[in-house]
């Protein structure tokens, strides 16, 4: 071969791995890519949802098509039970089960501490989706725990102790949830169809606490009343049925929401719902000539933190507790020629007496009975049980080794049933001064801050902790 | 003719009669008749645990999402398409779950929105299936996708299944739809 043509195909060669590698840097692979931007949706403009933008009851779904009808037609319908005591009284004698009770079944949940209530075999729990960010009312059937419908709304917010907390309203054949971020929202309690919803903070400027509303719908003979305690409006009556505003109190006392709960009483032969606000207690009359009046406030002992409701211990007067160190008080309430007059009759430190951090103490036939708080000294976290005549001395509390924590507790006939908040469940024989431990029962291995308040209908028990519902048979139908 | 053009007459012959031959069973194969056996994913049993993706002998696996749209609940919120705690309900890739973009959504009317799968851009990952079934009513499901599947005599995705739900069907259960259940 000459040199000419080894030459050539030299530089034959060259000229084509140089070609090879100047295409290798000008080829752009990436040339047929689409970029996935906003918009390519199609959603039309002026629809775009913002992040913190909240559609109350968006989202639908059914869940079980086929689900027989259940029979059942125990209630437990709200916070406390249908007599807002946190009693259920059977009106045959109770089959109660021997041995250990079965669990009916289990469902996970969002972690929170929003407890479950029941309508004619039916479950309701407004449970928080941490995946979706998303309240959701889920509707269960209460015997096997089959999801049969949800309806939710997107509510983005970070975690405090879990995120759900309060526990819906059932009346009129409809069912009424509050949000942790204060959404109030309304559906047919069958189909799950949306009805109406209010937003507290935007209507109200409702100052949300530190760990999200705790506070628990009440429905009263067709009207619910909330306690926004915004800028203006203390409390509000609202028509269950339609949504519409029937009346509202302003809000006069400054008082901001709590966790607490509005609660119903009898004072002195005048209906009052009863809040605990940041800032004092207030009554405000139920009465239908002046419903939505405020009767009276007393801001003289006003913790900066409440969780418990009013407890209503005699015709005038009422038991107030708090948790972080406030203890308890006592308040009379007195009507004199048409003024109300309320006083604190006596406050002290959680340790000097009876006190509760989270739930709200029970009025068992004239007996007191409540979990005393973590810092309630040599018996903090123990049941105890106290007389109106003296808050001072427990007539009787539980064993050493009982303590329940933050766990629930409520009655059912003569029985009282206590949820340690690790998930052991305890049973006592109830008396009016002292009770008796009948057994006990682990329902959750390892549960966490099971904190939520039970349910009972139909022989059944819920409980739940911060992740799990659990469905308990503790009696036969 | 002569001896090199005959043999290469031959060799030619026998080359696209095997390219035939291949082709035609192939073509056979994907059809389907009955009597053919298939590997298919029961999306009840499936508990998208990704092995999908990345054991199938495919370089991209044979294996892709459906989308039931009978069952869709169409919402704006969904949680196959968007990834967990999401900040802005719109399309960017950040908002999405799926890793290849797969999934396409086009608004409908207020509230709802229709959701497509591009077959060539899944790789069989389940996120989004993971995400309809734990959070939607589970209208997005995996199956393998016959033209593509090699009905290999042991299906290596079939092998490593933690729910067995991979299962040899007849043709008439080709597919499992969940529309169609």
């Amino acid at each position: 071969m000459t040199s000419k043509k080894i030459k050539w195909i030299t530089v034959g060669v060259a000229a084509f791995y140089m070609a090879l590698l100047l295409g290798w840097h000008l080829y752009d692979p990436s040339s047929s890519f689409k970029e996935a931007v906003p918009g390519a949706d199609n959603r039309p403009q002026g629809k775009t949802r913002k992040a913190d933008e909240v559609l109350i009851g968006e989202f639908f779904m059914k869940d079980s098509t086929n689900a027989p009808q259940s029979q059942l037609t125990g209630e437990w319908p709200c916070f406390r039970g249908p007599n807002h005591d946190n009693q259920a009284i059977s009106a045959q004698p109770m089959k109660w089960v021997d041995g250990d009770y079965s669990v009916l079944w289990s469902v996970e949940t969002g972690e929170g501490h929003a407890a479950p209530v029941i309508s004619a075999g039916k479950v309701y729990v407004l449970d928080y989706d941490e995946r979706m960010s998303a309240d959701a009312l889920r509707c269960l059937d209460l015997e096997s725990g089959k999801q049969l419908w949800r309806r939710w709304y997107r509510v983005p917010m970070k975690r405090n102790h879990g995120f759900s907390r309060t526990i819906p309203a059932i009346s009129d054949g409809l069912v009424v949830t509050i949000g942790p971020e204060g959404h109030v929202m309304c559906c047919d309690k069958e189909t799950g169809d949306m009805k109406w919803s209010i937003d507290m903070k935007k209507r109200f400027e409702t100052e949300i606490p530190f760990w999200y509303t705790g506070q628990c719908p009440l429905i009263d003979n067709g009207v619910l009343v909330l306690a926004p305690a915004g800028k203006d409006t203390l409390m509000i009556g609202v028509d269950v049925k339609t949504g519409n505003t029937l009346w509202g109190t302003p809000n006069s006392v400054a008082f901001k929401m709590s966790h607490s709960s509005v609660i119903p009483m009898d004072l002195g032969g005048t209906r009052t719902y009863t809040y605990i606000g940041v800032g004092g207690v207030c009554g405000v009359s139920a009465e239908p000539e002046s419903q939505g009046k405020l009767l009276w406030s007393a801001d003289k002992w006003q913790p900066s933190v409440v969780a418990p409701s009013p407890l209503q211990i005699s015709n005038n007067q009422i038991f107030l507790v708090a948790g972080y160190g406030a203890g308890g008080a006592l308040l009379q309430v007195d009507k004199q020629g048409g003024a109300w007059n309320a006083t604190i009759k006596e406050s002290y430190k959680a340790q000097e007496g009876m006190s509760s951090e989270q739930q709200t103490p029970i009025n068992y036939k004239g007996s007191l009975i409540t979990i005393l708080p973590k810092d309630g000294g040599g018996m903090r976290e123990r049941l105890a049980i106290y007389q109106p005549s003296d808050l001072h001395k427990p007539v009787w509390t539980s064993a050493a080794d009982e303590r329940f924590g933050l766990g629930p507790y409520l009655v059912v006939d003569d029985r009282l049933f206590a949820f340690k908040e690790d998930g052991e469940l305890y049973v006592y024989a109830l008396d009016n001064m002292a009770m008796k431990l009948l057994k006990k029962q682990r329902i959750m291995e390892e549960g966490i801050d099971g904190w939520g308040p039970m349910a009972y209908a139909d022989g059944i028990l819920i409980v739940r902790d911060s992740k799990t519902i659990k469905a308990v048979r503790v009696a036969s139908l | 003719m002569d001896r090199r053009d005959f043999l290469r007459t031959c060799g030619a012959i026998f080359a696209g009669g095997v390219v035939l031959a291949a082709g035609g069973m192939l073509t056979t194969k994907t059809k389907g008749e009955e009597g053919d056996v298939f590997w298919q994913i029961d999306p009840f049993a499936c508990t998208q645990c990704g092995r999908c993706e990345t054991d199938c002998v495919l370089p991209v696996s044979a294996v892709k999402c459906f989308h039931a749209n009978k069952v869709c609940g169409y919402c704006d919120l969904c949680g196959g398409y968007y990834r967990p705690s999401v900040k802005d309900l719109n399309t960017a890739a950040e908002n999405q779950m799926c890793p290849t973009g797969a999934i396409q959504r086009k608004f409908v009317e207020e509230p709802y929105f229709e959701y497509t799968i591009d077959e060539s851009l899944c790789n069989g990952c389940g996120k989004c299936v993971k995400g309809c079934t734990s959070f939607g009513n589970g209208s997005l499901f995996l199956q393998v996708l016959q033209d593509l599947c090699q009905q290999c005599n042991e299906c290596q995705i079939a092998r490593v299944c933690p729910s067995n739900a991979i299962q040899r069907v007849s043709y008439k259960d080709a597919y499992k739809l969940k529309d169609h259940a």
